[in-house]
């Protein structure tokens, strides 16, 4: 088996608890709030009102995208209309107070996939989180040829993709078959990081044992443990070694990626007629010591969730949606967990890096480990000092965030930060002309 | 349950924890096999040399960013750094008051008059160094020869250029260059220590491979085309390698980081230039060591040679 990686990034150390681990079940909460809106795209459209009674999996919201299903058995005790959204702004919200029972309501109906897939509410969750329907309408628009599924956690520190591989291989494999056959595409790859030996045994057993269908001929590709290998652009890269045109998206050059989690609950509809209901979370991090897998439904405050690990967030501290180098800091961890969710990283008072800035003094560092092969000291300098268009002349845009720049320059330049600025001031320009 | 406070502060949340101070420690780490030979050659002259070169080099600091009105920053070690690499590109009986002229041009001319660290378009050390070539010739030609039996108190770029190529082997062995066993400045003699230091630098991720190997890669191409045309008349690229400071200049010279490039490609062409005019200075140059002329005068494509992007991913 070849192992694939791209240039730059950053090899950091991982964690030394174990590559997979098994997940544990976080018991409902008492209350649950399920935002309508989980993914790019409309808001769903409401479908119960205030005091009705609900069972698990009962619809929520009606999109034709994807879905929202109650989570708990209970009462609607409220639709908020103005909820904090993940990705910013306000999204509606429904709370239902739980009765403790957890009944069942009952399975998706029909059985075409891509109906169950809508149904079910499956949503894709990467950087972005995109209804998978959506997703596979694309793809079929332009014609994909090849099928990459991202078993590499979004952040090294993360563990659950590689988890789900070692403990679900089956379901993720048959979920790998019914997409690739939604999509009429026989070319597959697995991109799994090398330190997972178990996920790679895992999914190639399951593959190799399969009689028919994609995934028995699907390549399963070790790639090298780098921060930021998870995004799509590099992992088409490292297994195609095709580069996702400027701008472009990977359905550009005939590839799409979808995540390994995606997969078992393509499955899960599919097969068992089930929506998705849960979402698997690492919790990780300097204030939890070694990082814990767990099952979460949709709704769950953030809160039950650290409960349920045994840690609660210091004062001072940081509770992070995502990894510590991409992801973001939430203010308070009422918020509940959502479809995308990809991870939450504790960070302790103390831990947390600041970036006060110092004079660049040329080192070359950020540049050595770009993926994107920027050169972050030019952009990150010149959205600080308001040149926008030189910042774009110089591929601002292509910046993928991942964070590497700053994580290594000495002078603590806080680039990110900057070129998300100087990104966002650009594309404003744009959509006022 | 009331949730506690949370600190919410823009990406990434964690650093690698690399700083200028922890790049000049290790930078002073990678030197001290090269000072400590120098001082085992030179004996106390050394000692004294390094001694005042580098505590002057931070008094000067500490003073002018006082007069600039600047904080004071010789805690980041990047002043020591200088003057002890200033120090090693002296001769052992440099006098204490041309040491202190140097080191007091390299931070004015180097660091402070630009703004501070960063900011320099010419690496401090060379200015100064140039500078003392240029004011105090004799002073910079003063040699001691090392203990042991020796022929020659002429550096072995003094004896190719003065008495030729045959004569090298006369008062030096390629294991002696290669120990630094020869007459020249303090810390530029010895290629094993220098080498060591490099590679330490080179694990510790302080400096780029590329600028040393393309450099060094430089000096054995150009010298090794004389060589083989006419290796009666021309030094082995073998010597140019191990003598008059290559290595100090491949690792610790052109890797200065504000004076040389940050991309892949301009950092591959400016270590590669550096060694070609190294070795054109040392063949046909009015002075002879070439590879810190070389360095000096490369610095000024460095601009033009960050220009030299590698191509965007996607374009
Ligand atoms: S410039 Fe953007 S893509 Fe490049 S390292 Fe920095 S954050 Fe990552
Ligand atoms: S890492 Fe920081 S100091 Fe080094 S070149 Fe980049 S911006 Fe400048």
């Amino acid at each position: 088996m070849k192992s694939g990686t791209f240039p730059g990034g950053l090899s950091l150390p991982v964690s030394a608890a174990g590559v997979s681990k098994p997940f544990e079940s976080v018991p409902p909460s008492q209350t649950v709030i399920i935002p309508l809106k989980q993914h790019i795209g409309e808001p769903c459209a409401v479908s119960v009102k205030k005091g009705a009674e609900v069972k698990m999996g009962d619809l929520l919201g009606e999109s034709e995208s994807a879905a929202v299903h109650a989570t708990v058995s209970g009462k609607v005790t409220e639709i908020i209309k103005k909820f904090p959204g993940m990705s910013g702004g306000y999204v509606p919200a429904i709370g239902i107070e739980s009765d403790g029972k957890n009944e069942s309501g009952g399975f998706l109906e029909g059985s075409d996939p891509m109906s169950l897939i809508q149904k079910g509410g499956v949503v894709d969750s990467d950087v972005e989180a995109i209804s998978l329907h959506d997703k596979l309408t694309l793809a079929k628009e332009k014609s994909v040829k090849a099928l990459v599924i991202n078993s590499v956690d979004v952040e090294p520190q993360m563990i659950s993709r590689a988890s789900i591989l070692a403990e679900n291989a089956k379901e993720v494999a048959s979920g790998i078959d019914i997409i690739s056959q939604i999509l009429g595409i026989t070319t597959v790859y697995i991109g799994v990081s090398e330190n997972a030996p178990n996920a790679i045994s895992a999914i190639s057993g399951a593959c190799s044992s399969a009689i028919s269908g994609a995934c028995s001929s699907a390549h399963v590709v070790g790639l090298k443990a780098k921060h930021p290998q998870s995004m799509q652009e590099l992992l088409v890269k490292a297994l195609l070694g095709k580069e996702v045109p400027t701008g472009g998206s990977p359905e550009d050059i005939g590839v799409t990626v979808i995540s390994v989690e995606t997969a078992f609950f393509t499955a899960q509809a599919v097969n068992d007629k089930k929506p998705m209901l849960e979402r698997f979370i690492t919790v990780a991090g300097n204030g939890i010591g070694s990082p814990k897998n767990v099952l979460v439904r949709i709704g769950t405050p953030i809160k039950d969730v650290l409960e349920h690990c045994g840690v609660a967030p210091g004062h001072g501290g940081k509770v992070i949606i995502g990894g510590p180098l991409m992801g973001t800091a939430i203010h308070s961890a009422d918020i509940p967990v959502t479809k995308e969710t990809t991870g939450i990283y504790l960070q302790k008072e103390g831990d947390i890096a600041e970036f006060p800035s110092g004079v660049c003094i040329k080192c070359g560092l950020c540049v050595e480990v770009c993926p994107m092969r920027l050169m972050p000291l030019l952009i990150s300098g010149f959205s600080e000092s308001g040149s926008y268009a030189m910042a774009e002349a110089n591929d601002i845009l292509s910046c993928n965030e991942c964070g590497c720049c700053a994580y290594v320059c000495p002078v603590l330049i806080p680039m990110v930060q900057w070129i998300k600025l100087g990104k966002s001031e650009i594309r404003a320009q744009r959509s006022s002309e | 349950m009331k949730t506690p406070e949370l600190v919410v502060s823009a990406v990434p949340h964690v650093h690698g924890g690399n700083s200028i101070p922890k790049m000049m420690m290790n930078t002073l780490i990678a030197l001290i096999p090269a000072v400590v030979i120098g001082i085992y050659f030179f004996g106390m002259d050394a000692i004294r040399v390094v001694v005042i070169a580098m505590a002057s080099a931070v008094a000067w600091e500490a003073i002018l960013q006082k007069i600039m009105g600047r904080p004071i920053a010789i805690s980041n070690l990047s002043g020591m750094v200088s003057g002890l690499i200033l120090a090693m590109l002296l001769p052992p009986t440099a006098p204490w008051w041309m040491i202190c002229t140097g080191t007091f041009v390299m931070i004015l001319l180097g660091k402070e008059i630009y703004g501070g660290l960063g900011n320099n378009p010419f690496n401090g050390v060379l200015i100064a160094w140039v500078v003392l070539q240029m004011s105090y010739p004799d002073h910079m030609m003063y040699w001691l020869a090392p203990p042991g039996d020796f022929m020659t108190e002429a550096t072995p770029l003094e004896v190719l250029k003065y008495e030729g190529v045959g004569s090298i082997a006369e008062h030096f062995t390629i294991l002696g260059l290669f120990i630094g066993n020869t007459t020249g400045f303090i810390g530029e003699g010895s290629a094993l220590m220098l080498l060591i230091g490099g590679a330490y630098l080179l694990i510790r991720k302080v400096v780029s491979w590329r600028i040393p190997v393309s450099f060094l890669g430089g000096i054995v191409l150009f010298s090794g085309i004389f060589w083989l045309t006419n290796s009666e008349e021309y030094a082995s690229p073998l010597f140019h390698l191990l003598a008059g400071g290559s290595i100090m200049a491949a690792f610790f010279l052109a890797t200065d980081m504000p004076s040389s490039p940050v991309t892949p490609a301009g950092m591959l062409i400016y270590g590669f230039l550096c060694g070609v005019l190294a070795v054109v200075i040392r063949l046909w140059g009015a002075w002879y060591d070439g590879a810190y002329y070389a360095v000096f005068i490369i610095s000024i494509l460095t601009p033009l040679l960050d220009k030299i992007k590698s191509k965007v991913y996607g374009r």
